[in-house]
């Protein structure tokens, strides 16, 4: 059922794998929210300079070398969008990872694997609609 | 290993040309300037509007391949227009500044479809400082020596600034929707017009203007003495073959400003 809190709220989804990808949309958008979603750090920041979103789901590693792309699309959020709430999914164990995401101002840390409800609670709180938490 | 957008972007045909015609006003009557030569991403992408497209293509660093895949499409679907209208091509400032042979390549992809040099303008479009400046001072001449003209996109924002003014000695001062859009009854927005083109006639250039989409607009532009409009009140961004068989590339282009949109002239 689509709430009316969410109807025609923008997010972004940011993640090289793709079921995750269509998960998350399917479920998003079931909700009402319009849902975005890209695999590259460079797309991602590509749509924040052009589009305004309420919250971004980023995981750390995307299609690239480092392994931590992520951390780039939360500090290009943090700098440019300060408004837009962030969570970020990942399986990265490092504590290294975890404490900058964290000095960077994340709003929610969820480590994979994590049941999706583990991140639609997190999402719908952020966005102000707790009644699906 | 998985394709990534840019891939997409320089498969065959991953970029779609769209051309936007840019009138001149004589009186109550416009004729075809010339076409702006636009790029659309691969279709149903995130990266199908262009300035999410170029804004991946800047921080993937990939301006100057980018640039090189326009201009080979944009060469190609020209091809296929009856006539020979004036083009007008994008081309970063970086990619000047970076690639020494960027001029040889227009010149030779024009060639290779047949396209006369004489009908080609470059518009400089830039969003960072580009590092190279003697190259780029050195692509500006080049393109000068080949009978290339030069069009400074965007003047006022980013980094199209009086020093870029400078450095290019433009023939066309573009100006962007943002300062065009609303300017009827915007004091400060018709001064920045002004100023605009009283440094296009020092610099002996004409002024474009682009995202002309009321006649109120229209009537304010040409009352300061701009003729050279670009926007949807004329005509959008068109796909080579509807643009063809439209009637916008005969010699007379058919539109005329009306008896009601008079009144503001």
């Amino acid at each position: 059922m689509k709430d009316p809190l969410l109807t025609s709220r923008r997010i972004l989804v940011v993640d090289d794998e793709r079921p995750i990808l269509f998960a998350l949309r399917d479920y998003f958008s079931l909700k009402g929210l319009i849902v975005d979603c890209a695999e590259e750090m460079e797309e991602a920041q590509a749509l924040l300079a052009n589009v305004s979103y309420s919250l971004v789901i980023v995981d750390m590693r995307l299609t690239g070398f480092g392994g931590v792309e992520g951390l780039e699309v939360v500090g290009f959020v943090k700098d440019r969008c300060p408004q837009t709430r962030v969570i970020v999914w990942t399986a990265s164990e490092s504590s290294a990872v975890k404490r900058e995401v964290h000095r960077r101002g994340v709003d929610r840390y969820i480590q994979k694997p994590a049941p999706l409800a583990d991140v639609a609670r997190a999402a719908f709180e952020l966005l102000g609609a707790p009644a699906y938490a | 290993m998985r394709r990534t957008l840019l891939d997409r972007i320089l498969a065959p045909s991953g970029l779609r040309i769209l051309f936007q015609p840019i009138f001149k006003v004589y009186g109550t009557t416009l004729t075809l300037h010339s076409l702006e030569c636009l790029a659309r991403g691969p279709k149903d992408t995130n990266i199908e509007p262009a300035s999410v497209l170029f804004e991946y293509v800047r921080r993937k660093r990939e301006e100057v391949l980018v640039d090189r895949v326009c201009v080979g499409a944009v060469m190609r679907e020209a091809s296929k227009l009856p006539g020979e209208p004036p083009l007008s091509i994008n081309v970063h400032a970086s990619t000047l500044g970076r690639d020494h042979r960027f001029t040889d390549f227009i010149v030779e992809s024009a060639a290779s479809f047949g396209i006369s040099i004489s009908r080609l303008t470059v518009e400089i479009v830039e969003h960072v400082t580009f590092s190279d400046g003697f190259v780029f001072l050195n692509a500006i001449e080049e393109m000068r020596r080949a009978g290339i003209k030069i069009a400074l996109d965007d003047i006022g924002l980013g980094q199209s600034n009086y020093r870029m003014a400078l450095y290019c000695k433009p023939d066309y001062f573009k100006v962007d929707s943002y300062f065009v859009k609303g300017s009827h009854n915007d004091v400060y927005r018709r001064g920045i017009l002004e100023s605009v083109l009283h440094l296009a006639q020092k610099f002996t250039a004409n002024v474009v203007v682009e995202g002309v989409e009321t006649v109120e607009d229209l009537a304010t532009v040409t009352e300061l003495g701009i003729d050279l409009v670009q926007g949807f009140l004329f005509a959008p961004p068109m796909p080579t073959d509807e643009l063809g068989s439209s009637h916008l590339l005969s010699g007379h282009t058919g539109l005329e400003v009306s008896s009601e949109q008079l009144a503001f002239l």
